[in-house]
């Protein structure tokens, strides 16, 4: 079988990896050194650098949001494989940190509109780097789980599971209540209700841990038969502490992007705005 | 005793299921199968050396079926992968010696689209699911036709001498063989064959032939002589090994190769059921072809399919590697007895993993022949010094070559599930996927909002092997297509359906082990079901990935991952996975 070259050329082996990151960082830190040069001799000269790291910062600004315009068009694969210009997008965002210090003079800005804009900036650098992490670290912990599970699926086999559990207990019930109660104070509503908000900020496995212990203090109470149902209730309760993972950690890899992009429009309509109101005080274009 | 009576009674019971349970034709009487003993050659066979569970007129009437053919119906196409050889009972039969276009034989390639067809696109994609427009199209060529038959639809040409002019053909008469090499050695069909005239042909299933030539020495010299004269000089020269021979060399080689075969020509079929046994017993049950410890006969070169390296582990078997099509076993152990003079043993065992081909050079002409041919430095390193018994584990674990290091687990699960098969395997790297769903939001978009395959499937550890089409070595799915819809493309080696000719009538779907071929019914612009003019039913069509074959980019899918978490990868060749799995 023939590879295409795109294809070919986006087959990253996992070993090559590290030789691409190195790669990519002095590459980076030789435009930013090229882009000090330019600002100290510019400086030196009397002319005026902030048009120059203006119109640099806006170019990647531009190249930043193209990231986006890249993988929502596939067409555009000759341009480049996502993962590239993912590659593109991290090192020309982290290099932007520095580019902003240059533009600002490596002081607060202090007008209102400039406030502001670096507000803007500064959510879209630092949610720009929260995600680097959040990409990096929430696969791992999603593929630590025992099922994969597509997030669009999830209310599917939350309903499911829900029935399946409520249907265990009512069989549980022909012979003793306990289950039944259980089920109705403390199980009832974790099957068949969302979970809380500050689960989807920090998911963690406390309730899991818990309904499991208060699952195992059953069992003093129950018939060799029901604790095999009330093993099965426990194996339910943890299904569904996985989907609940798995939804807040997709969740919030959804939420994250959808900010983010939301963000980074926004500060290149003001960022543009910004260099047409400079540009007319500055006594128009040069 | 009692404890069989007691089993019978304590469990559903079934009769043993037999090789002959489903005939190829439940149709053929005991008259037809008269009829045929008198014809030749099965008239000069001779129904004693049959063996007595596999009688003669048992295989005619069990794995034979006859076809009748009017002037111009395509028997087979080029290109095509079939389990059946043909027999020609009366009338004649044409074989083009040269390619017919693809048209003809019921695929079309899909036109590559330009950059500003391929944006223009995402506008123009349909609003609904797997959208067709028939405006504007005929229900077959000027030179091909289709009409209804009792086995299904037959297609066929109207008019032979317009489409294989006399200079570029061959005409077989009654009595003569066609296709069965491809049905053997399961390689795609070499020419098209066509009806010349009325024609009646006996279609062979494999397993029949196979077992007529077992006991019918005539037809297996005959095969035998045909294979050696056309196939198997260039199958020896796949091998590294043999590349440089001398040309006389390698024609004594060939005299001297022996051909076998190993293991299930239909393994997809009961892929499922296997899966279900337990995993030690599963690697024992598999054919041998080399045991672990006993001396080799040969040097044995893989032709087709894929086989298993294991070595003795404990009560178990521990897979080293897989072996494909061209690769050797058992060169290290022949060339070190070769240069020392001594008998060392296979250091690993051989299995066949579903079904395997291979050709058996014996001992005498590897050192004969071969291993004097060889430069010095290409020669595989001696074997390191026999330790005494206690040591013989340690011994063969560094003895054993691996081509390159992949993860154990990784290497008995990609076997296990048969993913070796796989040219263009969708491998997902979990512990990097953001399951943002860009590869198939990309897919749906190449394929007209319609995804082709799930990210979805068999896991092992932090890799995942998604529902889409591997686009394999030994392509299943390709076996018994009536209208040949779907098909390898020579050039880029992708297998791929073309939706016009298909009927859907299910038979890849149902051949594909690993469901990666969806069935679809079709609607049209506004989102209304497309159905049969006849019976009113909704018309159905397989689908599956076709590596993006309308764009010049390759798989959609792998470009549109920001993270390298997925990869189209070469699964036949382990040293490809275990690079870009190595972390």
């Amino acid at each position: 079988m023939k590879l295409k070259a795109n294809q070919r050329n986006s087959m990253m082996s996992r070993s090559a990896l590290p030789v691409r990151r190195f790669r990519n960082i002095v590459l980076l830190m030789i435009a930013l050194v090229a882009v000090g040069i330019l600002v100290v001799s510019q400086n030196q000269n009397l002319v005026h650098s902030t048009f120059t790291t203006g119109y640099v910062l806006l170019g990647s600004f531009v190249l930043l949001t193209a990231f986006n315009m890249r993988k929502r068009i596939p067409s555009l694969a000759q341009l480049g494989s996502a993962a590239f210009w993912m590659q593109l997008h991290i090192y020309v965002g982290l290099g932007t940190f520095v580019l902003f210090g240059f533009h600002v003079g490596w002081k607060i800005p202090n007008g209102g509109f400039e406030v502001f804009l670096t507000t803007l900036y500064l959510i879209v650098a630092v949610s720009g780097v929260y995600g680097l992490y959040a990409t990096r670290s929430i696969p791992k912990k999603l593929t630590a789980l025992n099922d994969e599970v597509i997030y669009e699926r999830i209310p599917g086999f939350r309903k499911q599971l829900a029935g399946d559990a409520r249907r265990l207990v009512l069989e549980a019930c022909q012979h003793s209540d306990v289950l039944a109660r259980f089920y109705r104070n403390r199980l009832a509503a974790y099957f068949e209700r969302p979970r809380s908000i500050a689960y989807l900020a920090s998911p963690n496995g406390r309730l899991r841990r818990q309904l499991m212990s208060e699952i195992d203090d059953l069992d003093r109470y129950l018939s060799d038969d029901q604790r095999s149902l009330s093993r099965q209730l426990g194996q339910m309760v943890k299904k569904k502490d996985d989907l609940d993972y798995h939804a807040a950690q997709q969740g919030r890899l959804k939420i994250w992007l959808f900010a983010h992009i939301g963000f980074t429009y926004s500060l290149l309509l003001v960022s543009i705005l910004h260099g047409v109101i400079a540009h007319a005080f500055a006594g128009g274009l040069r | 005793m009692q404890g069989c009576i007691r089993l019978s009674e304590q469990f559903q019971t079934i009769r043993r299921p037999d090789r002959w349970d489903e005939p190829l034709d439940v149709g053929l009487t005991e008259q037809h199968v008269e009829a045929l003993l008198t014809m030749e050659p099965f008239a000069s066979m001779d129904a004693v050396k049959f063996p007595r569970r596999i009688p003669l007129s048992g295989i005619l009437q069990n794995d034979c079926r006859i076809l009748n053919l009017e002037r111009g119906d395509i028997i087979v196409r080029e290109g095509d992968y079939g389990s059946s050889a043909f027999l020609i009972l009366s009338g004649e039969a044409i074989v083009s010696l040269r390619s017919l276009p693809p048209a003809l034989l019921g695929r079309e390639s899909k036109p590559k689209h330009s950059w500003t067809q391929a944006i223009a696109k995402l506008w123009g994609n349909s609003q609904h699911a797997e959208v067709r427009d028939y405006s504007g199209t005929t229900d077959s060529t000027d030179e091909v036709g289709a009409r209804e038959t009792a086995d299904g639809q037959q297609v066929f040409l109207h008019d032979i001498p317009r489409v294989i002019s006399a200079g570029q053909s061959v005409t077989l008469s009654a009595g003569e063989i066609f296709g069965e090499l491809s049905a053997l050695t399961r390689t795609s069909r070499s020419a098209t064959v066509v009806a010349g005239s009325n024609t009646r042909v006996l279609e062979i299933r494999w397993q029949g032939f196979r077992d007529l030539m077992k006991s019918d020495p005539a037809l297996r010299q005959h095969v035998d002589h045909l294979y050696r004269q056309n196939s198997l000089q260039s199958h020896l020269r796949e091998t590294e090994i043999l590349t440089n021979l001398p040309s006389e060399a390698i024609s004594q080689v060939a005299a001297a190769t022996k051909l076998e075969t190993f293991g299930r020509f239909q393994w997809s079929h009961d892929f499922g059921k296997v899966q279900k046994e337990d995993i030690a017993r599963r690697i024992l049950s598999e054919p041998l072809i080399a045991e672990q410890g006993q001396p080799l006969d040969g040097l044995i070169l893989i032709r087709n399919g894929f086989a298993r390296l294991s070595r003795q582990h404990g009560d178990g078997h521990q897979t080293i590697a897989y072996l494909g099509k061209g690769q050797a076993f058992g060169l290290r152990e022949l060339a070190h007895n070769w240069k020392t003079g001594q008998q060392r043993p296979a250091l690993l065992s051989l299995r066949a993993v579903g079904y395997v081909d291979i050709l058996k050079i014996p001992v005498d002409a590897v050192e004969s022949l071969i291993l004097p041919n060889v430069p010095a430095g290409e020669l595989p390193p001696e074997l390191p010094q026999q330790k005494s018994a206690g040591q013989h584990g340690k011994n063969t674990r560094r003895m054993a070559v691996r081509e390159k290091s992949m993860d154990q687990g990784l290497l008995e699960f990609l076997v296990e599930q048969r993913f070796i098969n796989g040219t263009q395997t969708m491998m997902i790297d979990l512990d990097r996927c953001t399951r943002c769903d860009d590869c198939v939001r990309a897919c749906a978009a190449t394929h007209d909002n319609n995804p082709r395959f799930i990210r979805h499937g068999k896991q092992h550890d932090n890799w995942m092997i998604a529902n889409a089409c591997m686009h394999c070595l030994d392509p299943v799915c390709m076996i018994g297509c009536p209208t040949g819809a779907i098909s390898r493309d020579e050039e880029s080696g992708s297998v791929t359906i073309n939706d016009p000719t298909c009927i859907g009538c299910g038979t890849c779907a149902n051949s594909c082990p690993y469901s990666n071929i969806q069935m679809v019914t079709i609607n049209d612009r506004k989102g209304l079901p497309i159905v049969d003019q006849k019976s009113g039913d909704p018309i159905e069509k397989a689908t599956k990935c076709d590596l993006c074959a309308s764009t010049s980019h390759g798989p959609a899918c792998q470009s549109a991952c920001p993270h390298d978490a997925l990869v189209r990868i070469d699964m036949t060749s382990s040293g490809v996975v275990a690079d870009w799995t190595k972390q």
